[in-house]
């Protein structure tokens, strides 16, 4: 008997063959019951278990994948000055390049990625980590959304594609003034020790033109064919215990004496 | 066995246990209407030499109770004023349609600065503006002598459309000088069959 009454569970019965009462006529609003034996939801509790109506506690859990972290951390301070045009100071930006390079932590990262990631090498990183930032400026202009997932973090993401949906982008890299540089490399855990994810900060010194057009076709920033000189420095980004990661754009550090933006019409 | 079944029954419609009790419960406008969708079209770019396209909002308030022949009224009061007067004229009327009109132009106003790259917020006029009937439900209403009636709880919607720009001028009423240009030009345009 306890056993066909299991059977004839209701969440059983549901889910096999559908059993819903349904209206024959689809009504906004449901009249009010006339004989409610219960109002409340612990009244109703109490009245199920007395019947014997027993429902499984269904543990609602959703796993979520950390694919990437939330932010820079630890961001690098590009010096002032730099790529300014200042003839005596280039073999000071030399030597402080030099340094930068072989600070510590940074070396200590490099080891740490090159453990999960033999192949990374810091001097043929930046030409692929451009190519990256070439390739994901592209699909935003096309809005190939799949594509742009893939080369470009989901913190990234929406910095990116927000409030472009009804408007037309279009860029183009024009050249490299200098060959990209990385700056900075560091390492961080989320959640367990284990978690690892690695930052790599590249300087790049690019040629760019923009125009952004809005919903009706109106200019709204840049011009036609003005190319513009650009100093980034790039965010990249790779969960590195993931052995099917790759490195993705995942930010911008803007200096705060960067020249300021063209007016928006 | 009967038992249970009966169980069942009533306690399935009051619990909301499995996501498909909530066909009833959840709002019935999931579907995304025609006036709505006119805001996604996307126009080329511009060349440099062509002049500005005018920016052109659609906003829209569903299931607003009150009654479309009721809310007309409001609706062609503010057809092709521009968004300062119609606001103006909203403010201080006395329906009930009248409240409701000025938030959705308030919201519309906003919207266009927001989203759509609209300069100035009074440069905008409202270029149509119409009512149309929502869903009703019906009610029994108990007369006297076991006579009754139903009753219909009515809603409707209310669309506008604001363009970017000046108010155009409203057309100039017909002369008398005109309508006897245009009898004059009919009779000129009469032809003649069946003659050399």
């Amino acid at each position: 008997m306890e056993g066909a009454e299991s059977l004839l569970n209701p969440i059983r019965l549901a889910q096999s063959s559908l059993v819903v009462p349904v209206r024959t006529k689809k009504r906004l609003i449901l009249p009010p019951r006339v004989k409610t034996k219960y109002t409340t939801p612990e009244e109703q509790k109490e009245k199920m278990r007395a019947s014997g109506i027993v429902i499984p506690h269904e543990k609602l859990e959703r796993s979520i994948t950390l694919a990437c972290t939330a932010s820079i951390f630890d961001p690098y301070i590009p010096p002032e000055g730099d790529a300014r045009l200042s003839s005596l100071s280039k073999e000071t930006l030399k030597q402080r390049a030099v340094q930068l390079k072989q600070s510590t932590i940074s070396q200590l990262a490099i080891r740490k990625v090159k453990q999960y990631d033999p192949n990374f090498s810091s001097k043929t990183f930046p030409e692929m980590a451009q190519k990256i930032f070439i390739e994901a400026h592209d699909c935003l202009t096309n809005f190939n959304k799949d594509k742009l997932h893939s080369l470009v973090t989901e913190r990234c993401y929406p910095e990116m594609v927000r409030g472009n949906r009804y408007k037309t982008i279009r860029w183009s890299f024009v050249e490299s003034l200098e060959p990209p540089r990385t700056v900075q490399i560091r390492h961080f855990t989320m959640m367990n020790k284990d978690n690892l994810y690695g930052q790599v900060t590249v300087r790049m010194h690019t040629r760019q033109t923009v125009v952004i057009y809005d919903q009706f076709g109106r200019l709204m920033y840049g011009a036609e064919d003005v190319p513009k000189d650009v100093l980034e420095y790039v965010v990249f980004e790779r969960h590195l215990v993931n052995p099917y990661s790759s490195w993705r754009l995942h930010g911008k550090i803007v200096p705060s004496w960067a020249p300021p933006k063209d007016p928006t019409y | 066995m009967l038992k249970l079944n009966a169980n069942y029954d009533t306690f399935l419609a009051s619990v909301n246990i499995f996501p498909l009790s909530n066909m009833y419960t959840g709002s019935s406008r999931e579907i995304i209407g025609k006036w709505e969708k006119k805001n996604r079209v996307v126009y080329p770019p511009q060349l440099p030499g062509e002049p500005r396209r005018p920016a052109v909002i659609y906003h829209c308030r569903r299931e607003i109770k009150y009654s479309k022949d009721k809310m007309w009224y409001l609706a062609t009061l503010i057809k092709g004023m521009s968004i300062d007067q119609a606001l103006a004229q909203l403010q201080f009327n006395d329906k009930k349609g009248a409240k409701v009109i000025r938030e959705v132009l308030l919201e519309a106003q906003e919207l266009a600065v927001t989203k759509y790259n609209v300069e100035f917020k009074s440069n905008l006029y409202i270029a149509k503006s119409l009512t149309g009937k929502g869903q009703y439900l019906k009610k029994i209403r108990y007369h006297g002598r076991g006579k009754f009636g139903i009753m219909e709880k009515v809603r409707c919607h209310y669309f506008v459309k604001l363009v970017e720009g000046p108010p155009p001028p409203p057309e100039p009423p017909k002369t008398g000088f005109d309508q006897a240009k245009e009898y004059v030009q009919q009779l000129r345009n009469r032809t003649i069959i069946n003659a050399l």
